[in-house]
């Protein structure tokens, strides 16, 4: 696993020896200490399903993510739909070459493609689908075929279709692709290049000279794995890393007020949820089955706390399954939530959940008492505080629910079984709504699929496909807000909050530009960042 | 020197540890609840079809224990078309299998962490036993005065301390002066120079200090109570009686006596230390065989864990037997029992 390129180690050694023998700050290379808990387990981007922030970093696509659901050209300069929607045409960047020097035309483009489409690459192929031919024209042109048209050919399906060097890739047997793991792997037309990794220890990327946009601001980048949340949130405060993103909330307070780290927050693709048990041949109590104590618990919920508490103001009250951030997927007409415990006793008192022996917790008409599991993920310390606050909100209306923790994996084991009555989630997607709407239908509770609640509805199902193929985008919005209207009123899951990224910098040593950054992490490192002079 | 029987004996012995090691390694990680897969590919970018494929790939479509199906349809020679037959299989080819969390050979993995995990433990270990022992003695030779009561006190409290909390105490106090995390400074300087190794000594302060402190105040409190009980012997007052020098007395009859329960503490603790080594591992983000499993347990890398255990049974199982045989040298009285 040991990956080393002496040369490239020698030169940083001379480099930071010349640096010290020479002091001139304008001259010195600047150098971003990133921390986090976790760089990245596998490089190969066919199987990899994390480190997308460096990936992002040594990869192009055709297309490029930007804020909210927006996109920007990446390698493709401008594209065209045949009038039917079925034929897509890009035109491709000239002169563009990878970081190891060979060309990036329109024909690695389309070799790249059809390679993951051949090879049912695990991390890609599911945006894939749907094409049937992808053609390189000439070395500036690239058509893409469908066998249906889609509302997301530009907004989703080529974001993360990486453009990579046949040279590296088209040797290697197909069943043996999966488990490359040579540093070659990296190879991409994006704007840095790893030039040393050490899994579990760090990773340190240069500055590609030749990037086609001009090279980085920032000479190298050098991300740092730390094994506790503690040890780093405390090497950003001693100055041992420069910046930090997705800061755990609870390790917010120890740098708020610290003069030197600047904390920077943005509403991103990520919610919380708590999803409730009502399958039919689940484990969980009948009551949860009926709609009413769903709405009772979920005005027992005292979201504000929970913005408070768990996540220190950096979230907003959730009522729609569509995050705020995917713009204007997001259903606005849905009404706040209220925190409302007057009202949720009311619910159940005429419904006929009362305490009939006096014990401070309601039964149902079958006499068992209305008693939930209450669980969440042991990822992080937040999740500890925020079923504890619907716990006690769920006492204030007659409901017992003891909190308690599990390891990610169990509670998936539960979930996959429907043996759970409430579970909190943390979640983050892409901004195209396609997959997110898809956790509700029918089809997703088969075979340990996302439905995990119980909620399966034809109506929802056919809103689901009308949608994949409603090209135009007021069309399809109109779909997906009538799919949250149908959701929010079922409550399969009670949404918790919107949360933010949340990432923090040593502002003695970088200025940070948001408009460099266009809310993406490559961006955000590409341009967002330049050294403070004579730090 | 050493009698035959009694080392066939204690070689037979640690053979069959081992094995039922082995067995019990691969179904702890498997009693657990839940899908190593599912959790690896709870992911949206992940089709049904990919999973599916992933699992053929590690062999995880197959049944746990025993191939009942290939058995009915009278196929006793694929009773062991199993996870458990590829894994005793694997094994006695010397191969730990792949890492699900890192697509990668486990023998890789644990060859490149094994290494810095056993420079953790020697510096700490050699620390803690040279110092354990010195304050040991000089608290039991001034038995009874400051110094000895002292010295009691200070071990006594940091035996007690948890290993992880000595650790985060040391990190907020040595924040800023030395080096908290990692084993290196990244890239600073190419490996195998004196530099580097220079860096890598300066890394390994913090955690092996923390590593030593705790294993020091056993080895201190062990040593300090065995020289004591030593001392009141009546060959200690014929010695004395000779005119022999205090330094004398000690050197030539007191430690060598005293010695003997030192020995299994030591090899015993070796097994305790590496239960600390997961621990000072993770909070100074020291990159070892600790900070692995403590990884790979939420990831449910059962390849990796399985790998990881069973080195670190072996290790325990062989000091175990070196500590059985030093001790039938150190003392001859073993040999006939």
């Amino acid at each position: 696993m040991s990956i080393f390129k002496r040369p490239f180690q020698l030169c940083i050694v001379l480099i930071i020896a010349l640096v010290g023998s020479v002091t001139v700050a304008q001259d010195s290379p600047s150098k971003l200490t990133v921390g986090t808990t976790y760089i990245i387990d596998v490089l190969n981007p066919t199987t990899s399903l994390y480190g997308y922030a460096q990936k992002g970093l040594f990869y192009e696509t055709l297309i490029e993510a930007a804020d909210g659901a927006n996109v920007i050209p990446g390698l493709a300069e401008s594209w065209s739909s045949s009038e039917d929607g079925l034929v897509w045409t890009f035109k491709i960047r000239e002169g563009v070459t990878f970081s190891d020097g060979t060309p990036c035309t329109a024909v690695e483009a389309a070799w790249s493609l059809n390679w993951y489409i051949e090879t049912s690459a695990p991390a890609i192929v599911s945006y894939l689908t749907n094409i049937t031919a992808v053609e390189a024209l000439d070395p500036t042109t690239l058509q893409i075929t469908l066998s249906q048209p889609v509302p997301n050919m530009v907004t989703a399906k080529l974001l993360y279709a990486y453009i990579l060097p046949p040279h590296i890739w088209q040797d290697i047997p197909p069943d043996e692709i999966g488990m490359y793991e040579d540093p070659s792997v990296t190879i991409g037309s994006g704007p840095y290049v790893m030039t040393d990794y050490q899994p579990g220890e760090y990773m340190i990327l240069d500055a590609n000279p030749n990037y086609w946009r001009g090279p980085a601001p920032v000479d190298q980048i050098v991300y740092r794995e730390y094994g506790n949340e503690d040890a780093l949130i405390q090497a950003l405060q001693v100055g041992e890393v420069d910046y930090i993103y997705g800061v755990p909330f609870t390790g917010i307070p120890a740098i708020e007020n610290d003069p030197n780290i600047q904390i920077d927050s943005a509403l991103a693709n990520k919610w919380s949820e708590l999803s409730v048990n009502w399958t039919p041949d689940g484990t969980s109590p009948a009551s949860l089955h009926d709609p009413i104590v769903r709405k009772a618990i979920d005005y027992s919920i005292d979201r504000q706390q929970i913005i408070n508490i768990a996540y220190l103001g950096y979230a907003l009250p959730g009522n729609a399954f569509i995050t705020m951030g995917m713009g204007a997927f997001y259903n606005t007409d849905i009404g706040e939530i209220p925190y409302d415990i007057a009202q949720a006793n009311q619910m159940l008192d005429e419904a006929g959940y009362v305490d009939s022996d006096g014990d401070g917790i309601r039964e149902y008409s079958d006499g068992t008492p209305l008693e939930y599991r209450l669980m969440t993920d042991d990822s992080a310390a937040a999740n500890f505080r925020i079923i504890q606050i619907i716990s006690d909100g769920l006492a204030d209306i007659g409901i017992s629910a003891f909190p308690e923790v599990e390891s990610t994996d169990s509670l998936i084991a539960r979930q996959v079984d429907f043996d759970y009555d409430l579970i909190h989630w943390e979640w983050d997607t892409d901004a195209d709504p396609h997959f997110l709407t898809s956790v509700f239908t029918c089809a997703e509770m088969q075979d340990g699929g996302w439905n995990d609640s119980g909620f399966c509805s034809p109506e929802y199902d056919a809103l689901f496909e009308a949608q994949a193929t409603a090209l135009n985008p007021d069309e399809r919005k109109d779909i997906i807000w009538q799919m949250q209207t149908i959701i929010a009123e079922e409550r399969p899951w009670l949404i918790l909050a919107y949360t933010d990224s949340i990432s923090a910098y040593r502002k003695d040593r970088f200025i940070f530009d948001p408009l460099n950054a266009i809310s993406t992490m490559k961006w955000a490192l590409y341009t967002g960042f330049s050294q403070v002079s004579g730090s | 020197m050493i009698q035959f029987d009694y080392l066939f004996r204690k070689i037979v012995f640690a053979l069959l540890t081992l094995a039922v090691i082995i067995v019990f390694n691969f179904f702890l990680f498997r009693i657990l609840p839940g899908d190593p897969i599912k959790l690896l590919f709870r992911n949206p970018r992940m089709t049904k079809q990919a999973q599916e494929t992933i699992r053929v790939q590690f062999g995880l479509d197959k049944p746990v224990w025993i191939n009942t199906e290939r058995l009915q349809s009278g196929d006793i020679g694929g009773i062991f078309d199993s996870q458990f037959g590829a894994y005793i299989s694997n094994l006695f080819q010397g191969n730990l299998g792949i890492s699900f969390a890192q697509r990668s050979s486990v023998n890789e993995i644990l060859a490149e962490r094994i290494w810095r995990t056993a420079l953790l433990l020697f510096a700490g270990e050699v620390v803690a036993i040279v110092g354990g022992i010195i304050v040991g003695v000089v608290a039991a030779w001034r038995h009874g005065t400051w110094v000895d009561a002292s010295a009691l006190i200070i071990g006594l409290t940091t035996w007690a301390l948890p290993t992880f909390f000595l650790g985060i105490i040391l990190l907020v106090i040595a924040r800023g002066v030395l080096p908290t995390s990692g084993m290196v400074e990244p890239g600073a300087a190419k490996e195998g120079t004196i530099e580097y190794w220079l860096d890598v000594g300066r890394h390994l302060i913090l955690p092996a200090t923390t590593l030593a402190v705790g294993s020091a105040s056993a080895y201190m409190l062990i040593m300090r109570s065995s020289v004591v009980e030593v001392l009141a012997e009546d060959y200690i007052l014929t010695a004395k009686a000779k005119g022999l020098s205090n330094i004398q007395i000690l050197k030539n009859h007191a430690l060598k006596n005293a010695m003997l329960p030192m020995v299994t503490i030591i090899a015993l603790n070796l097994g305790y230390v590496v239960g600390g080594a997961i621990q000072v591992e993770t909070v100074f983000s020291w990159p070892g065989i600790g900070r692995l499993i403590f990884d790979s347990v939420a990831k449910q890398d059962y390849p990796v864990l399985q790998g990881a255990f069973l080195l670190l049974a072996v290790s325990v199982i062989l000091a175990n037997l070196v500590t059985d045989v030093l001790y039938s040298i150190l003392d001859p009285r073993i040999k006939a029992s």
